[in-house]
């Protein structure tokens, strides 16, 4: 009797482990648990507050990484089949990356994509579809360039505080740096024009009309003249002492927001997000924004995935679609600053005219729309993301005084085209 | 004796004979069952993957390229300014901490009133998590705001960007695993300093041998096998600093260790190759020419030490 | 995943010792306080000042001249990376891994030590040799496979993945078997023997009892460790199910912007492993000057 009631007892045990194990992408009382992978700051707290309460069956969670852990931890995440959230973001940066195996992940055409295409700017669309027709992503943002400065630091220096005359100031690159040096002779000890190399020269290469490769998936960069006259300027600029010699998106790069280390930085949309966590609310009213020299141009934006390894595919598309639906993209560029991907907002009175008051009134909602406007789609190769990694190491190293130009410049495109 | 009896001697033996035979393997089987999957099968295949192209997000493509990954390897300038790296930071930890651990050990040999808490208090850093305390240094060592230019500044000396010299991040690093380790070797000596016969020091007072030179002619030539001791497991702890370089540089180009590489260990380089960019292949041959080289470190460091007991 | 060698034993005595040793020592002088309590300050140095930049405001972290003392904003910056970040999880997480491996490690060692201290069997010459060997080979080094066995077993990212792998030493097993050669007299269990007792009742009412001292030496150890483990679990583990250390590591990795935040949690990771050390500092210390060695 008794070793079959324990023979009894293990098949019931397995069975409920078996069962739980099942059971286990569903909450309790049914509600679907879906979770969204995030990095840096996409703005969307309240949106997710706001599907949750529209959408009782459903229950998110949302995880945020910083920008290298979050792509280098999805890539492992989709190669094994396991462990990637239900809706995963990418930057433009590694987009092409992930395009490159979409059998990874849902092909949103086929769930009802198509219909949905002509809210996005064309060339957002086409940057995350597959060579095979396949669309990984619905984009969210992108990433419109515009200067952020504080107004304190200029005036002090003498320079005018005022964006249309900064605008005007500094219609190029070169112009630019020429008011840098304006600023350096007369800025207090500690505070230099820009925040460090790498930035601007991420700027200037978002602005070139070929960046990192060619539309064959070839590393150019090293022949690529537009690219190396932005390096030679920026080193130059470092040269003249107008860099604080701090990489973006660092913890020190943070304090120099706070401790107002630096008078300029070069603004992709979603810039403004940051500065308002790092700077506080003791800086407001400081930072103003104004238009980038050279022209129209991006440095990232994004777009929502859904790896097809997910439990709940069909309700994380369908989360994906809203959050980037115009309505939610309105919200977020309102909230948050990040410039909507969808043309239609672009004249939209409520975002045209809007004004964010953290930056001293700037009229973000023009001073955008009319770079999204200008924007000039820039192909983004495979490992793009990789290969902005390695030139900020290579301005660093001028910085550092390690290497000069040239042979900082040598050596980084000897790296990428390993 | 009846024949019940002998039944049950007869089981008891045979019982225990079971026992002394077999029971042995079952006590220890947990052991090399549970290392054996997943201590010696991993080392032992890291060979067989280092033998091929192996990339994770390309697993299709996995095809054996035999030694290629090898010579590469050692034509990768990189992975020598790496070794250069692990070697430079070896000289700037072990020789701080076996002078530093010796003192401290000499101090704590003599009479002192609550020798606990000092004791304690030498080992604290030891007990500490690496993470923290790297994030903790990195913040001290900042180049606009961190306490220890604070200081220099005080005595006239310049800001010092520590991670962005070659010599100020590898003495940076230096300073976080000598801080980690002294006291835990300071100890060890300490254990060996009290063995040491007091006859020896008093026939050395006799002589007219000052404390300095008794410490020098006789403390530190007998503790000889813990100092080389110290050496090994301060060589065989070089090759796997990780944590310290890549905490000292957070940013999306961590694993590289500084702009220039200036401060990549050996194995910060195995964690960029296989965990940055998932090249399984190269990565696993990093890690067997690193176990080479561990071995063959910890097989003369303890060939010396077997030697210097015995004479 | 320990990996050293066997240390060689302190220098015996070669005269007279005992009462006569302790009276050749000599008395520390003043100097010799005031050195040590160096030591100590520079010791301690590094743990109070993450302390009392998490008591204080955001603002104390750069201020110059530096802050030294505690602020009042402890409780304040506690709650705020409870809030914030999922710290709960990742301490809980690391309990669970500390713990769990501390049970197993001393179990198995304990079995496994006193197998090679106090039974015959054929092979187990061979099988210490074993031992030792894979000692000197930082485990580390098998990573590559290791990971792809765990994303194999689909337990990439899982705290199994960090947790199995550890279940066992090779140090542990070294280190009990060094105790029981010393600590049990052979004739104890012989006589158990000779009554019949089978071998695991004597592991049990014998062998276990007279190990308590080094066991909990070797538990000790191995939760420190376990706790402070970082290279494996960053590799095996996603930000968002992280142990400590992991935890700290994304923190530290700049899309936090408050770095007061990164050095409370610091703080806070460092708590559990702090107080098993001020409730058993004289053991620990105890287990290091006898030669309970973790690399």
């Amino acid at each position: 009797m008794r070793p079959k009631a324990l023979a009894l007892g293990c098949a019931a045990l397995a069975t409920a482990v078996v069962l739980s194990g099942c059971g286990s992408d569903t909450a309790g009382g049914g509600k679907t648990k879906l979770t969204i992978g995030l990095f840096g700051n996409f703005g969307y707290a309240e949106l997710l507050k706001e599907y949750a309460s529209t959408h009782p069956d459903v229950e998110i969670t949302d995880r945020t990484a910083s920008y290298s852990d979050h792509h280098k931890n999805l890539a492992a995440h989709l190669a094994t089949n396991s462990g990637a959230a239900d809706i995963e973001a990418v930057d433009t940066g590694y987009v092409n990356q992930f395009k490159a195996t979409p059998d990874k992940f849902v092909d949103l055409n086929t769930k009802g994509g198509t219909e949905l295409k002509d809210r996005w700017l064309p060339w957002k669309w086409e940057g995350s579809l597959s060579k095979d027709g396949k669309q990984i992503g619905y984009g969210t943002d992108v990433g419109g360039l515009a200067i952020c400065y504080r107004r304190d630091l200029l005036q002090n220096a003498g320079l005018p505080a005022d964006r249309d005359q900064l605008a005007a100031l500094w219609p190029t690159w070169q112009e630019f740096m020429a008011a840098g040096k304006k600023f350096q002779e007369k800025a207090p000890e500690g505070v230099k024009w820009f925040d460090g190399g790498p930035s601007v020269l991420n700027a200037i290469v978002g602005q070139a009309s070929v960046g990192y490769y060619d539309k064959s998936d070839k590393i150019v960069v090293g022949e690529n003249k537009e690219i190396k006259a932005g390096w030679d300027l920026v080193v130059d600029g470092v040269q003249a002492g107008l860099s604080s010699k701090l990489l973006y998106s660092t913890p020190v790069w943070n304090t120099g927001f706070k401790q107002g280390q630096f008078a300029t930085v070069t603004c992709p949309a979603w810039q403004m997000a940051k500065i308002k966590d790092q700077a506080g609310p003791e800086a407001a009213g400081k930072w103003d924004v104004t238009s980038v020299p050279g022209g129209g141009g991006n440095w990232g934006g994004s777009y929502l995935t859904v790896p097809k390894a997910g439990k709940n595919v069909d309700k994380a598309v369908e989360l994906a679609a809203w959050l980037t639906a115009p309505e939610q993209q309105a919200k977020v560029f309102k909230s948050s600053g990040l410039l909507p991907s969808i043309p239609k907002l672009y004249d939209d009175p409520s975002i045209v005219d809007y004004k964010n008051p953290y930056f001293n009134d700037a009229p973000i909602g023009k001073l955008f729309t009319d770079a999204a406007k200008k924007l000039n789609p820039q192909y983004q190769g495979p490992k793009a993301g990789d290969i902005q990694t390695a030139i900020g190491n290579a301005m660093q190293r001028v910085e550092q005084g390690k290497q000069n130009g040239e042979d900082s410049w040598r050596q980084f495109v000897g790296d990428v085209q390993k | 004796m009846t024949l019940i009896d002998r039944r049950v001697v007869d089981r008891a033996a045979r019982r225990h004979r079971w026992d002394t035979r077999f029971a042995p393997y079952g006590y220890v089987a947990p052991y090399f069952l549970i290392f054996g999957v997943f201590g010696l099968f991993p080392l032992l295949y890291t060979i067989w993957v280092s033998l091929q192209e192996r990339n994770l997000l390309d697993e299709n493509a996995a095809h054996l390229v035999w030694l290629d990954n090898y010579t590469l390897l050692l034509a990768d300038p990189y992975f020598w300014n790496a070794m250069g790296n692990t070697m430079s930071l070896w000289l700037l930890t072990t020789v701080p901490q076996i002078l530093f651990a010796l003192g401290i050990a000499a101090l704590l040999n003599r009479k002192v009133r609550t020798r606990t808490l000092f004791r304690m208090g030498v080992i604290l850093p030891n007990i500490t998590s690496v993470a923290a305390v790297t994030i903790i240094f990195a913040q001290l060592f900042g180049r606009d705001f961190g306490l220890v230019n604070w200081v220099l500044e005080l005595f006239g000396a310049g800001q010092i960007d520590w991670q962005a010299g070659t010599a100020t991040s590898h003495v940076a690093i230096a300073v976080m695993v000598v801080w980690r380790w002294t006291g835990y070797h300071a100890l060890i000596f300490l254990a060996s300093m009290q063995a040491i016969s007091p006859s020896l020091y008093e026939a050395a007072t006799l002589d007219g041998a000052s404390g300095w030179q008794q410490f020098w002619r006789i403390t530190v030539p007998l503790l000889r096998p813990q100092i080389i001791f110290t050496t090994i497991i301060a060589t065989t702890g070089n090759m796997r600093l990780l944590a310290e370089p890549l905490l000292f540089n957070p940013g999306a180009a961590a694993a590289t260790g500084g702009s220039d590489r200036q401060f990549q260990t050996a194995a910060l380089y195995l964690y960029e190759q296989g965990f940055t960019k998932y090249d399984f292949g190269y990565s696993s041959a990093i890690a067997v020419v690193l176990a080479i080289a561990t071995i063959i470190v910890a097989g003369l460091g303890y060939l010396v030490t077997k030697r210097i007991q015995t004479e | 995943m320990t990996a050293v060698l066997e240390r060689p034993a302190p220098v015996r005595p070669t005269g007279p010792a005992g009462k006569a040793r302790r009276l050749a020592r000599r008395v520390a002088g003043p100097w010799t306080y005031a050195a040590l309590i160096a030591v100590l300050a520079g010791s301690a140095f590094p743990v109070y000042w993450s302390f009392v930049v998490s008591s204080q405001t955001p603002d104390a972290i750069d201020s110059v001249p530096p802050v030294l003392v505690p602020g009042g904003h402890l409780f304040e910056n506690i709650a705020r990376v409870f809030d914030t970040t999922d710290f709960a999880l990742a301490m809980m997480n690391s309990i669970i891994v500390s713990s769990t491996v501390t049970v197993s490690v001393v179990l198995f060692s304990t079995l496994a030590g006193f197998a090679f201290a106090k039974m015959k069997f054929r092979g187990r010459n061979v099988l210490l040799l074993l031992i030792i060997a894979t000692q000197a080979i930082p485990t580390e080094l098998g990573i590559i496979p290791l990971y792809m066995m765990m994303s194999e077993f689909g337990w990439a990212g899982e705290i199994h993945a960090v947790i199995v792998p550890g279940l066992v030493t090779a140090f542990g097993v070294f280190f009990m078997r060094q105790y029981f050669e010393r600590a049990i007299p052979d004739e104890l269990l012989e006589a158990g023997r000779m009554d019949g007792c089978h071998s695991l009742r004597l592991f049990w009412h014998v062998a276990l009892p007279a190990a308590r001292p080094a066991a909990a030496v070797l538990g000790l150890f191995t939760f420190m460790q376990a706790w402070n483990d970082f290279f494996w679990p960053l590799v095996v583990l996603v930000p968002e199910n992280p142990t400590v250390q992991t935890a700290l590591s994304t923190l530290a990795s700049g899309y936090t912007t408050d770095y007061t935040l990164v050095l409370t949690a610091a703080t806070i990771g460092t708590v559990p492993v702090l107080a098993v050390f001020l409730l058993f500092g004289r053991q620990i210390v105890g287990g290091i000057m006898s030669g309970a060695v973790k690399g």
